[in-house]
This record gives structure tokens, C-alpha cells and sequence, in this order.
């Protein structure tokens, strides 16, 4: 009876903060790019690096701040919760960024044409991504007592993306020995609204399988889904950020790509929320 | 905190997990290989190859035949090249590799020969010369660092003419990039 309430629990709370993190988002993009524009601050190399590194940090701070309000009204382990977020990140670190970067070395090739871009955002990107954020959540917590209802793979598959997501970000500082506060900070939140948006999609397909029984294709389909999703975001952001080029000189859409990653983590965010309370509904039915 | 017991199902669905990610990967490693070793045929002056699709071709000026740049290279653009020398009958390659390297040397930032040697490419003999060199942008307002670039020359000679085949790539992509050059150096026919 214990784990057919656990089952039929929505977390409303959740999803109200997973809406909160999208907009704070927007909001933090929208106060450091002004911030920068106003203030123009000079920076030494070191210090770029450092405020790089700092705006790298703070979408996953974000979350786990809104987590943490959220998790007195609904109890979720907090330790479990910031493990999984630097499991996520310590996968990237160590497996991710070296099998699609030295390994595959996509840069080198994908974007050489639409289908390349497409192919290999699916193919390499995506499933080495969404591989590595389920097997952060599936080889951890996922057997676990604390992983006690559906939306619990949502919630560690999203810390698992944002500890991703981080480490994207720190690396593409690092690489680039810091960035334009401006521009990086609109990447950053690109970065991180994606990958949360993705595994979220992981982390239904997960909470589903352990408290469902699914076919033994449930599982692949929803990574492949999120590899998906996550190499065609990857294409379609890459056509819109590109630079209007006229005579006056050229601008830049990063604005757009960060609306677009905006959408993409509504709709997700909705589109999961709305299969969760089917998926309750389907339940209180039949039980 | 308790850990359950995993199911059969579960354990299938685990396996059917990886298996899927690893056939992803491996359609990804085949699609990959299949744009980096895509070829062009080349012909010019009596010399054939089976050059880069997708690489950026200069015009060829001097004694080159042929010149492709990877664009998509970081760092300094994997270079290839072709060229035909006239030599007289009696030159041996070790002669004309001292030729190529003085030329080298005084068209190449920091030029150092590593090592010459020669060897046996796919059943014939040449001369293999060993290079480094930095790559500096001559426009003073590019403010990057100048990149180092490894290179190796391969000269064969063959009745009164050299056919000297370059690989030049940055040090970073240097080992990573000489696969696919050893496709095109197979390739060279003449």
C-alpha cells in the first residue's frame, strides 16, 4: 500500500521549482549581460577564468537552492541528491568530454555538413550524454530505498544533467581561458537548461521502469529519445546562433539560441509533467 | 541506505541499454571514419592520388602539384602536399631531402629537422625527412600564440624527377591525423 502512495505522488513542488529554475535562468542571463553592458568591468586573465568558472556554477546553484526550499515541504535525501549531481559531472569529466572530444574528435568532422551535424549530435553527442546520466542515477541510487517513487528519476537525472552541465561549462571556460561575460553567460544557461531538459526525459523512462513493468524496450527507447532530442536541439541551436553578417557589420543571436533552450525546457518540462499525471491517473484506475 | 535485489528484467533492460548505446556509437565511429576517409581523385603532371573530400584545395603555386588544408583542423590546417622536382639522373635522395630541407628552412618559421631516414612505403623506397616549425600569423594584430607544427616529407625519386609528398599538421593533431594520411600517402600514384 506504501509504494502504491509513493507511486501516486505528483511532487508538485517539483515541478513548480523545475518552472522557477527555467525562469531564474532567463533572469540571471538577463542581469549579468546587463551587469557587463553597464559596468564594463576590466578583467586580468586569471580573473576572467575565475568569473568564468564562478558564472559556470551558478545554474546548478540555482537548482540545488530551489531543491533545497522544495525538499522541506517533500523530504528528498540531500546528500544522495548533490552525490548524484557531482557524479554527473565527475562522468563528464572523466568519460564524456574525453570520448566525444579525443576519441570521436566531433568538432573535427560533424560540422561539416547538416547531416554530419545531425548524425553525429545523435549518435556520439546524445548517447554518450544520456548514457552517462543514466548510468550516474541507474548504478547509484536507482536500487536503492531512496529512489521510492516515479518522479525521483526525474529529480536525480536532472541533478545528474546539471552536474553535466557544469562541467561543460567549466570546460569550455578553461579552453577558451575564460570568457565574455555577456555571450558565456548566455551559453552557460543554454548549456545547463538543455542537459537538464534531456535527462529529464532519461529520469521519466527511469522512474517508470523501476516502479512499472516495461517492456524490456522501455528503457532504450527513452535514451535514445533524449540522444535524440539532444543532438537535434544541438543542430537547431547551432543555425540560429549563427551571426547575421550585412554590411553595417554582424550581430549576434545567442539571444535566440537562449530563447530556443528556454522553449525546449518548457515544453519538456510540461510535456513530462503531463505524462506523470496520466501516468497517475492510468494507476488510481486500475488500483 | 538499502539496495534491492535487481531483477531479471531488470538486468535484461540494463543490458539492452548498453547494447544499444554501444551500436549508436559504433553507426557513430563508421559514419565518422566514413566522412574523414571520404576521397577525391586527383591527377596532374603524371602523378595520381585519392585526395581529402572536403578540404580546402589552394591553388598550387612553385614546384606543388597539390595542396589540400583541413579547415576543420584546431590549430594549425593538416596540410598536404604534392610536389614534383627535376633532378638530375644521378642524384641520390639523400642529396635532394637536403635540397627540400634548405628550402624548408628558409621558407619555415624556426624550421629543425627531428630525423631522416630511409624507408620502404608501401613497396617502394624513399626518403624520409622529420620536421618542426612554428606557424605565426604575419598580421601583428592577431593576438594568439604561434602554433607548432610537425611535418614529414616523404621524397622518392625516380629517373630524373622527385616527387616530394608532405604531411604537415599541428603537434596536438599530429599522431591523431596520420591514419587518414597514410590513406592518401597509399593513394600516390606515378
Amino acid at each position: 500500500m506504501a509504494e502504491s502512495d509513493a507511486r501516486l505522488h505528483e511532487r508538485k513542488h517539483f515541478w513548480r521549482d523545475e518552472l522557477l529554475l527555467i525562469i531564474s535562468m532567463v533572469a540571471f542571463v538577463v542581469v549579468v549581460y546587463a551587469l557587463d553592458n553597464a559596468l564594463d568591468p576590466v578583467f586580468t586573465p586569471s580573473t576572467l577564468l575565475f568569473a568564468g568558472v564562478l558564472l559556470a556554477l551558478v545554474p546548478a546553484g540555482i537548482w540545488l537552492v530551489f531543491f533545497n526550499l522544495q525538499d522541506r515541504a517533500e523530504p528528498e535525501p540531500k546528500g544522495y541528491v548533490l552525490g548524484i549531481f557531482v557524479l554527473g559531472a565527475l562522468l563528464a569529466a572523466a568519460i564524456g568530454i574525453p570520448v566525444v572530444e579525443s576519441l570521436f574528435r566531433v568538432s573535427h568532422w560533424a560540422y561539416t555538413s547538416t547531416v554530419a551535424t545531425i548524425l553525429g549530435g545523435i549518435l556520439v553527442v546524445g548517447f554518450t550524454q544520456e548514457f552517462l546520466k543514466y548510468a550516474a542515477v541507474r548504478y547509484s541510487i536507482y536500487h536503492t530505498d531512496e529512489f521510492d517513487e516515479p518522479t525521483d528519476g526525474v529529480i536525480y537525472a536532472t541533478a545528474a544533467g546539471l552536474g553535466y552541465a557544469t562541467v561543460l561549462n567549466i570546460q569550455f571556460v578553461v579552453s577558451n581561458g575564460g570568457v565574455d561575460l555577456g555571450s558565456g553567460v548566455i551559453r552557460m544557461a543554454v548549456v545547463a537548461l538543455a542537459q537538464a531538459a534531456f535527462s529529464g526525459i532519461t529520469g521519466y523512462f527511469l522512474g517508470r521502469a523501476k516502479f512499472e513493468s516495461e517492456p524490456i524496450w522501455w528503457m532504450p527507447l527513452g535514451i535514445t529519445l533524449a540522444a535524440v532530442f539532444n543532438g537535434l536541439f544541438n543542430w537547431l541551436q547551432g543555425i540560429v546562433i549563427q551571426p547575421t553578417v550585412t554590411l553595417s557589420g554582424s550581430t549576434n543571436n545567442a539571444w535566440i539560441g537562449l530563447v530556443l533552450a528556454t522553449i525546449v525546457a518548457l515544453i519538456t518540462t510540461g510535456a513530462l509533467l503531463w505524462l506523470v499525471r496520466r501516468n497517475i491517473k492510468h494507476l488510481q484506475t486500475t488500483e | 541506505m538499502h539496495t534491492k535485489q535487481v531483477s531479471l528484467g531488470d538486468r535484461y533492460a540494463e543490458i539492452a541499454v548498453i547494447l544499444v548505446t554501444a551500436i549508436a556509437l559504433l553507426l557513430g565511429w563508421f559514419y565518422k571514419s566514413s566522412i574523414e576517409n571520404a576521397s577525391l581523385p586527383f591527377n596532374a603532371s603524371g602523378v595520381t592520388a585519392e585526395a581529402p573530400s572536403g578540404w580546402l584545395q589552394p591553388q598550387p603555386s612553385g614546384n606543388e602539384l597539390f595542396r589540400a588544408v583541413d579547415i576543420n583542423s584546431g590549430g594549425f590546417g593538416t596540410t598536404y602536399i604534392i610536389s614534383k622536382i627535376t633532378i638530375a639522373d644521378d642524384v641520390p635522395a639523400l642529396e635532394v631531402a637536403s635540397i627540400v630541407a634548405l628550402a624548408h628552412a628558409q621558407d619555415l618559421l624556426a624550421f629543425r629537422v627531428l630525423n631522416q631516414q630511409e624507408v620502404q612505403v608501401y613497396g617502394r623506397t624513399a626518403y624520409e625527412l622529420s620536421y618542426v616549425f612554428v606557424e605565426s600569423n604575419p598580421d601583428l594584430t592577431h593576438s594568439e600564440l604561434p602554433k607548432v607544427v610537425r611535418g614529414t616529407d616523404y621524397i622518392f625519386v625516380n629517373a630524373g624527377e622527385a616527387v616530394v609528398v608532405s604531411y604537415q599538421a599541428d603537434e596536438k593533431n599530429y599522431d591523431l591525423d596520420l591514419n587518414r594520411f597514410l590513406l592518401f600517402l597509399k593513394s600516390i600514384k606515378f
